[in-house]
């Protein structure tokens, strides 16, 4: 029988795995950082109220992620960030039979993942949040501390950012 | 594009495109849109990238945590819950945990020379005899720790109880004694 730990980190270790990797574009830095809000989790699981669990674990999430991400500018590394462009490229592109489509989904999403990985916050969050992982407004509010209607906002604008973003190769591309 | 970039509509259009995407759009809104779709290509061809950009990110996957994370976060947490707090110990017990020490270090120590010295592996009698010596040095820790416990017990009991009793016994004879002498 599974303890109440056990399904609570059954039920959202991979929303918080996910959310800190396609934030860190890092695989061992987003098993750390889900490694650590887990175990924090673990201590204060008492203390965190049911109906804002999954709120509490992206604001630690993300916290940690910060952190992190303060550490590499600090240190001036630069994560390896391969794994999660190319990996998600193959994946999503595989669906698609025909090649000629594929190669230009893939080139397009790779883009897009770059894109996305330079977005500065709270767009970059809020993108991730809401069109990957599919989160309601009021959820992703709870979780970043601001209204609804700023989420929508942000929402809206981060998306912007990276259609102006994508949008610039193809004004490169010679017209006949 | 530069009709696109000059034509006022052309930026109210832009700004609305993420909120039409999503639906948020007030129905008077969505038509005046339309509208201007129409009848301006560049815009159009803007709305077809936020509609893309928008499909490929939830076209994205929820990634899968891998099944070790979580199991490194029970092994810590259960160190955590179950923590090691050292019970205060009396000297008795002290001398004992540092006697069985001893005893294991040495006899362990003895039996690792006794192997290293020999290149080849042991026989069954050496690991048959050394077997006897572990147990005979474990009897002798278990010995040594029920005897310091006897001994605590009874140090207890002489201090505690019979020692007051004595004093106690020993202070109403005196009284007894003083006040004859008085009398």
């Amino acid at each position: 029988m599974l303890t109440a730990f056990e399904d609570t980190a059954q039920r959202y270790r991979s929303r918080v795995y996910s959310f800190a990797r396609y934030l860190l574009s890092n695989r061992e830095e987003a098993e750390d950082v889900t490694q650590e809000v887990l175990l924090r989790l673990w201590r204060h699981q008492q203390g965190v109220d049911e109906e804002r669990l999954g709120a509490w674990l992206l604001r630690v999430t993300r916290n940690a992620c910060y952190d992190l991400l303060r550490k590499r500018r600090s240190d001036g590394t630069l994560a390896a960030s391969s794994s999660l462009d190319d990996d998600e490229a193959r994946e999503v592109a595989s669906t698609e039979p025909d090649p000629q489509a594929l190669a230009e989904g893939s080139d397009f999403r790779r883009r897009l993942m770059a894109a996305l990985s330079d977005l500065g916050e709270p767009y970059k969050s809020i993108v991730i949040l809401r069109e990957v992982q599919g989160l309601p407004h009021r959820e992703i509010g709870e979780a970043l501390g601001i209204p609804e209607v700023t989420v929508r906002v942000h929402l809206h604008r981060g998306r912007r950012k990276l259609r102006e973003r994508l949008r610039e190769p193809m004004r490169e591309v010679p017209q006949p | 594009m530069n009709r696109h970039q000059h034509d006022p509509s052309c930026d109210e259009a832009l700004d609305l495109l993420e909120a039409y995407v999503d639906g948020d759009l007030s129905a008077d809104e969505v038509a005046r849109l339309r509208s201007h779709l129409e009848g301006c290509a560049a815009c159009a061809a803007e709305l077809e990238l936020a509609t893309r950009i928008q499909s490929e990110l939830r076209a994205l996957p929820e990634l899968d945590c891998p099944p070790e994370v979580l199991e490194k976060v029970r092994r810590a947490g259960r160190g955590e819950v179950v923590p090691f707090v050292p019970r205060p110990r009396s000297m008795g017990l002290r001398i004992a945990a540092a006697a069985a020490m001893l005893t294991l270090t040495l006899g362990g120590g003895a039996l690792f020379l006794r192997l290293q010295a020999q290149p080849d592996s042991p026989s069954p009698q050496e690991i048959a005899q050394a077997t006897q010596e572990a147990k005979i040095a474990l009897a002798y820790i278990g010995k040594v720790t029920r005897r310091t416990s006897t001994d605590l017990r009874e140090d207890v009991l002489q201090k505690r109880l019979i020692e007051p009793a004595a004093r106690g016994v020993s202070r109403s004879l005196g009284g007894t004694q003083q006040s004859e002498k008085e009398h």
